[in-house]
């Protein structure tokens, strides 16, 4: 599968290059931020940070997928729209409310296949999943997968390399 | 092989293609009900345009990608990875390069394309304009209302659909069957045609858009051919009914359709809802085993609503760790060499070591101790109902890390005892 994630065979352009440079730009935008501002520990100036920093992660980690995928479009877009409302409040309820109403509706399934009220909790999960039917939706889940992997692998690395 | 470029299934409402190599079945007299739950296949209604391709690379030079709705294409072509080559071989017209090679090991029933169904006007009208001289030849020669006396005459389709057999006397009973559905069907070629499919650049493509119009059309009237596929039981199609199941899916080369055929199995009915219901239900598997690849430990889970269960919670356990990280990577300064990225870049890159003392799956179970604070449970609620199945690092590394990233954030903040009552994380506005 491995050609899917690569442009090229330049390495230089693989998603994971690709993600791993605009989160380290991004990263290091943020922590400038940071620390120009007043470095404040509240609970508050903490979450934001790692809202920055979540939001800065999941938008290279599309940017780095482009608009190839739905998943990935639905993603920017989100981010786009939220940032476009400016409401840091509503982006932590959303964050909330999104673990908590994962499970908490149950749509009545009308179709035969077994798996319909999980296809409906896994349509919450990947982004632009509402509008897909089943098979487009583990097509893209396979894919966001595989880009979650990488997100995480790369994110763990340069944690260690910050904290060294 | 040529089998890659030559994808597709021809519809053949009244003929049976049989390849030198294969042994031929007879064309059972249903074909034409068959057919036509196969031409209605299956209408993937993907938010974009349902696009399916049926490779028809070696008439044409094809070989434009279009880009139609995103992801539906992008999901088809995933799926082109494993195509089903389905081949014609032209017994009549040998000589043209349209001809799709047709695979001796198989025992397709090939489904030739309904253009000999339509009116004898129509089809002309249509080869004309496709520009093949042999396409001229091989409408005059269906032009006859008895479909089946058409097809005796060995020339074969139009270079589009490539083999027709001689074998069908059985099928004349189709042809007529297929004519009456084909007067609305022409009607609708127009409206078709203007759907929004990329234009093709020859005649080929559209001859195949007009086909697959019509396939599309007869699906948008099932009500109209249902009568007609009960004059043809499954029962007896069935019997007659051989081979694999000849499904293309899509085609990496550029040649689009919007629909798929399919062909119903030895002993499967024919319905055309059932058949689209198979289709689906196989694409659905195959991403499904697709998927049990990537999770790992799903290797013996068997189900659907058990791997889905396993699905959901990877991608959980997956998000919380990137949340984890971002928290983490929030929290934590970076040293004075950081201004050297591009080293870190390609460090990053060109890692090949394990995880080393990094968080495994993270916080798994050993974060609700640390998070008793109260501070991130918002953040994190579900973790410790995540499985544990995942691989965990060591418990001393996990400690002293998660206490640095504590340390670093909450050293002088008194506040966070506050939270401490509260379930969630809600900062104070």
């Amino acid at each position: 599968m491995n050609p899917r994630r690569s442009i090229s065979s330049n390495p230089a352009s693989t998603v994971k290059s690709r993600f791993t440079n605009g989160f380290l730009k991004a990263l290091l935008r943020i922590n400038r931020q940071r620390i120009t501002s007043t470095t404040a520990y509240t609970p508050r100036e903490i979450f934001r940070g790692y809202l920055r920093v979540k939001i800065a992660a999941d938008v290279s980690m599309a940017s780095a997928i482009g608009s190839r995928r739905a998943w990935s479009r639905a993603m920017l877009r989100k981010v786009r729209s939220h940032g476009r409302d400016g409401a840091q409040v509503r982006r932590m309820s959303f964050l909330a409310m999104r673990k908590r109403n994962l499970y908490g509706k149950k749509i009545k399934c009308v179709e035969e296949d077994v798996g319909c009220y999980q296809a409906n909790v896994l349509r919450k999960l990947v982004p632009g999943g509402a509008a897909m039917d089943m098979c487009c939706l583990l097509g893209e889940t396979a894919h966001y997968i595989k880009c979650l992997n990488t997100q995480v692998k790369v994110m763990r690395r340069i944690a260690e390399v910050f904290s060294t | 092989m040529d089998g890659h470029e030559n994808e597709g299934i021809l519809q053949c409402p009244s003929l049976q293609c049989p390849s030198s190599g294969m042994s031929t079945n007879p064309l059972p007299e249903k074909v034409s009900g068959m057919i036509m739950n196969s031409v209605s296949m299956y209408k993937h209604s993907n938010g974009a345009d349902p696009f399916f391709s049926s490779g028809w690379d070696p008439l044409v030079s094809l070989s434009h990608n279009e880009n139609f709705g995103g992801s539906s294409m992008v999901s088809h072509r995933e799926f082109a990875s494993t195509p089903y080559p389905i081949v014609l071989e032209n017994q009549g017209i040998s000589g043209t390069s349209h001809l799709v090679q047709y695979p001796s090991s198989s025992t397709f029933v090939e489904l030739v394309p309904k253009l000999p169904c339509l009116g004898s006007g129509s089809f002309s009208d249509m080869v004309n304009s496709f520009g093949l001289p042999e396409c001229s030849q091989i409408a005059n020669s269906e032009c006859p209302q008895n479909y089946a006396s058409s097809k005796e005459g060995g020339t074969g389709r139009t270079s589009t659909n490539g083999a027709l057999s001689q074998d069908d006397r059985q099928i004349s009973a189709e042809g007529a069957v297929g004519s009456s559905p084909n007067a609305k069907r022409r009607k609708r070629v127009s409206d078709y045609n203007n759907s929004p499919v990329s234009p093709r650049q020859n005649a080929e493509g559209e001859m195949e858009k007009d086909l697959s119009g019509q396939s599309s059309d007869v699906q948008k009237e099932p009500d109209e051919k249902k009568p007609k596929t009960e004059q043809n039981p499954g029962s007896n199609f069935r019997g007659k009914q051989t081979g694999k199941q000849g499904k293309n899916a899509s085609s990496a080369d550029g040649f689009k359709e919007n629909y798929i055929h399919v062909r119903a199995r030895r002993g499967q009915a024919t319905n055309s809802h059932s058949l689209a219901e198979r289709v689906r239900r196989e694409k659905i598997s195959e991403r499904m085993r697709l998927l049990q690849e990537l999770v790992p430990g799903c290797n013996k889970i068997t189900g659907k609503a058990v791997m889905l269960d396993e699905i959901i919670n990877y991608v959980q356990s997956l998000q919380q760790q990137v949340e984890f990280l971002s928290m983490k990577l929030a929290t934590v300064n970076p040293e004075q060499n950081v201004d050297i990225e591009q080293i870190l870049s390609k460090d990053i890159i060109n890692s090949r070591r394990g995880t080393g003392a990094i968080l495994g799956f993270v916080p798994g179970t050993s974060s609700s101790h640390r998070f008793h604070r109260g501070t991130f449970q918002g953040t994190l609620p579900s973790i410790s109902s995540t499985t544990s199945k995942y691989p965990l690092l060591p418990q001393t590394v996990l400690d002293n890390e998660l206490h640095g990233l504590f340390q670093v954030g909450f050293d002088s903040c008194p506040a966070v005892d506050n939270l401490g009552s509260n379930g969630h994380f809600k900062p104070e506005l």
